[in-house]
């Protein structure tokens, strides 16, 4: 049995050749929409990017700026540059002090984590303080925080845009 | 699909008639050597044509083969320029170095499914 066997090894070729030809097809078929489509972006393309992002890094480590990751002071997309730390000086309720906004939260931590494990009422104060700072006066409005007692409440009710009044009257800001 | 032995003429479809049949040693009533056209009709319908594509592709994924022919594609197209390419171009540029490298063992893989299929079909 000979013949058979030589025709079905062509044969077997024969239909091997079919199937791998349609899997080529396919694949080229697929490659070819992926470059129309442009999904995978064309080697020139990111060869230029990659080249034009190198550039812009080379730029901006210019030796003139010194900081800690690549810049003192990062240009954003609108062109203001911002320094690391926020400027704007506050007194802290706690401890009277004068606490750059930048430093604020962290110097809140130790200030009051200190005294009492009062950090339950932060959350409230910090967005009403974030209210206040945004308009740029440098109220706090922080009320009857004191380290010896143990209740630490707000005000009840005011959202801090009243600044001045306080239900309990005890604070320590400057009215 | 069983022929008789007498030569049947078919209108609708051109082709040589069938040969008679040498008396050799027949197992069926079949005729001896079906068509390539009818074994191929058995290999679609009885899906193991769609089987064995789908092993093949699975395997070629596997060994990096498909990679390696996109890789041939991206380069092209680079080349050519992504707008000016057909999916002829494409297949013309994969068909030789993709014949070629196929892994023997998958190759073989195939070869021996193929055959098994044919053993049990055909002569």
């Amino acid at each position: 049995m000979s013949a058979p066997n030589e025709d079905n090894t062509q044969l077997s070729s024969h239909f091997f050749g079919d199937l791998l030809d349609s899997i080529i097809v396919d694949v080229a078929s697929e490659c070819h929409r992926i470059a129309k489509v442009g999904l995978d972006r064309n080697l020139e393309e990111e060869e230029e990017e990659l080249r034009l992002s190198a550039q812009a890094r080379a730029s901006v480590a210019d030796p003139s700026n010194s900081g800690e990751a690549n810049n003192k002071y990062v240009v954003d997309i609108f062109g203001q540059t911002h320094p690391p730390v926020a400027n704007e000086i506050f007194k802290c309720m706690n401890c009277g002090r004068s606490i750059a906004a930048g430093r604020f939260a962290p110097h809140l931590e130790k200030c009051m984590g200190k005294g009492r494990k009062a950090r339950l009422k932060v959350t409230r104060s910090s967005t009403a303080a974030q209210n206040q700072y945004s308009r740029g006066s440098p109220v706090s409005t922080y009320s009857s925080y004191t380290n010896s007692t143990s209740t630490s409440r707000l005000s009840n009710g005011t959202p801090g845009f009243a600044g001045e009044e306080y239900s309990n009257g005890t604070y320590e800001g400057e009215p | 699909m069983s022929h008789s032995h007498k030569l049947v003429i078919k209108s609708s479809v051109s082709r040589p008639p069938t040969p008679t049949p040498t008396p050799d040693a027949n197992k069926d009533h079949q005729d001896q050597k079906p068509s390539l056209q009818e074994i191929n009709t058995k290999f679609i319908e009885s899906g193991e044509k769609e089987r064995l594509k789908e092993l093949l592709r699975e395997r070629l994924i596997e060994c990096g083969w498909r990679d390696e022919m996109k890789a041939l594609c991206r380069a092209f197209t680079r080349k050519k320029g992504r707008n000016n390419v057909t999916v002829d171009d494409l297949v013309h540029v994969i068909t030789p170095k993709g014949r070629a490298s196929v892994p023997d063992s998958v190759k073989a893989e195939l070869l021996h499914k193929i055959r098994t299929f044919l053993a049990s079909n055909a002569a």
